[in-house]
């Protein structure tokens, strides 16, 4: 396989599908086939079971409960939509996991250091493979999917608990929802439009030098060894 | 359901208001009267006879109880209660089934729209047609009264036999009681039987006797005569039962402020990229074919 090199196949990508964090020409893998698929996995499980919820949520999204065939395919679905969520997420959390130590630097992520980088105005040289947003978003996802598993196996199984459970259930789930919702938009957001050349990161595995420079400087001049150049916004 | 649907007074999961039907008519009630009720269980196999529910096995509960608790398939259960009461024995017999309550929790909790509705008579049904069997509902009620029917997929509970009431007939249950402890009318009717057997009870020595029509839930379609009224719990019946503060906060805050924040997301992301569009890549590090010309 590895000496079968195909001409519409270029280096980096056949990189791609086994290594990461390294430099290949002009582009660096920054996340190898199997960190992709199961990115890919958490997201097409999230998505079924956000499709599936939503109508069940409210009627003010109940046109989604159509694409599945309607309310009560839903109500069947969603369950074990949310359960393979939750094993994808386990699964992406252990792969991810050593990656999001928060430095203590890091921290003001929770508060103004989010609100300068959505205007632009984030720039720091210590940034690595992943900025304090994103680190804090994978805490958040880990910390959400238990939450998100929990109350959904109450709710499932009203019967088999405490009533009180169940009612604190109904919340969790809610407010747990409502945080991922949200957090998701901004994620295929920042992902997609906002900032270009990102996405291809998910699909062929690769970034640009210039966006790994421009994004996560530490990360950089770590694999190439370069000085990032300050990059004025 | 499309005749009664002229007739719908309230339908869960609604988005605009929830009175579809057009037709008032007026809110009728159960009567039950524990003190003469001498549980004979008729009212029981009325109800199985009546709704055709699948024979299920009973369960010896030590006394002469039919089931612990109600079940898809048993929507009518008399609860014995035994207490020892001033040096002797009472024997507290109750028609357990759904209250028919004027506020449903059942119906607060359900997400499928139309899946409990409330009749303009004010007969809380569910409507299996809608149902999605999720159980919501079995949170929602305060007298812990809806069960999933693992035969249907559907929840299941007391109809107040709305298919009799709605052709002018009386409920199976109340047809089949010998001691009329069990009678059917409006609402108004049975709350002044009601209230004329709770002084005939105080006469008789129950001071604390009251008719069980609890008001947070607005009252209920099924109100309950009870000689020791001080104490509901003896019967069964909670003290004072309300929808859950857990589903209105669910369904009256927590959902609609959900509701905002997703679209508000889309809405401030559409915005920020119109306010300060893509983060590029600029100055030395942008490819050199996109260099605008200088």
């Amino acid at each position: 396989m590895s000496t079968a090199n195909p001409r519409h196949m270029d280096a980096a990508v056949i990189a791609a599908r086994s290594r990461e964090d390294v430099v290949v020409g002009d582009e660096i893998v920054r996340h190898r086939l199997y960190s992709r698929l199961v990115h890919w996995t958490v997201a097409l499980t999230f998505a079924v079971a956000l499709l599936t919820g939503m109508p069940i949520w409210t009627p003010v999204f109940g046109w989604m409960a159509h694409l599945f065939g309607g309310l009560t395919v839903c109500r069947v679905i969603h369950p074990w939509a949310g359960l393979a969520f939750f094993l994808a997420a386990l699964v992406q959390f252990f792969e991810w996991m050593s990656d999001m130590r928060v430095e203590p630097w890091e921290r003001d992520w929770l508060g103004p250091r989010t609100l300068r980088y959505m205007r632009y105005e984030e720039d720091d040289p210590r940034t690595g493979k992943y900025n304090g947003g994103q680190k804090l978003y994978f805490w958040a996802v880990s910390l959400g999917a238990v939450g998100l598993l929990l109350s959904g196996l109450l709710m499932w199984f009203p019967r088999a608990f405490p009533r009180w459970l169940i009612e604190v259930a109904f919340l969790v789930h809610d407010f747990t929802f409502i945080c991922f919702a949200v957090s998701l938009v901004f994620h295929i957001y920042l992902g997609t439009a906002a900032e270009p050349g990102t996405f291809r990161s998910m699909i062929r595995g690769t970034v640009t030098r210039p966006w790994a420079r421009l994004h996560h400087p530490a990360w950089y001049r770590k694999l190439t060894g370069e000085e990032s150049r300050r990059t004025g916004v | 359901m499309s005749l009664q649907t002229l007739e719908i007074r309230r339908s869960s999961a609604s988005v605009l208001g929830s009175r579809t039907g057009i037709r008032t008519a007026p809110t009728v009630s159960k009567y039950i009267d524990t003190s003469t009720c001498i549980g004979c269980k008729a009212c029981e196999a009325a109800c199985i006879e009546w709704n055709d529910l699948r024979h299920i096995a009973t369960e010896q509960t030590g006394s002469y109880q039919t089931l612990p608790t109600l079940h898809a398939e048993y929507w009518n259960l008399i609860r014995f209660n035994e207490r020892d009461f001033e040096g002797g024995l009472i024997w507290l017999m109750r028609k357990d089934q759904c209250m028919h309550c004027d506020d449903p929790g059942c119906l607060a909790a359900c997400p499928a729209p139309g899946a409990i509705v409330q009749y303009a008579n004010g007969i809380v049904d569910v409507n299996p047609d809608q149902c999605i069997g999720c159980g919501y509902c079995e949170t929602g009620c305060p007298f812990d009264v809806p069960r999933f029917s693992q035969a249907t997929g559907k929840m299941a509970k007391c109809t107040l036999c709305v298919d009799r009431v709605s052709v002018g007939l009386e409920p199976a249950c109340i047809k089949a009681c010998p001691t009329g402890c069990l009678q059917f009318g409006t609402k108004d009717d049975m709350v002044a039987l009601g209230n004329a057997r709770v002084s005939q009870l105080k006469a008789d020595g129950f001071q604390n006797a009251v008719l069980y029509n609890p008001s947070g839930v607005n009252g209920t379609g099924v109100v309950t005569v009870l000689a020791h009224g001080d104490h509901p719990e003896w019967y069964g019946l909670p003290t004072d039962p309300h929808v859950p503060l857990s589903v209105r906060l669910w369904k009256k805050v927590l959902r609609p402020l959900g509701v905002v924040a997703v679209f508000g997301a889309v809405i401030g992301a559409f915005a920020h990229f119109t306010k300060y569009g893509p983060k590029e890549v600029r100055g030395a590090d942008r490819p050199k074919d996109n260099l605008p010309e200088a």
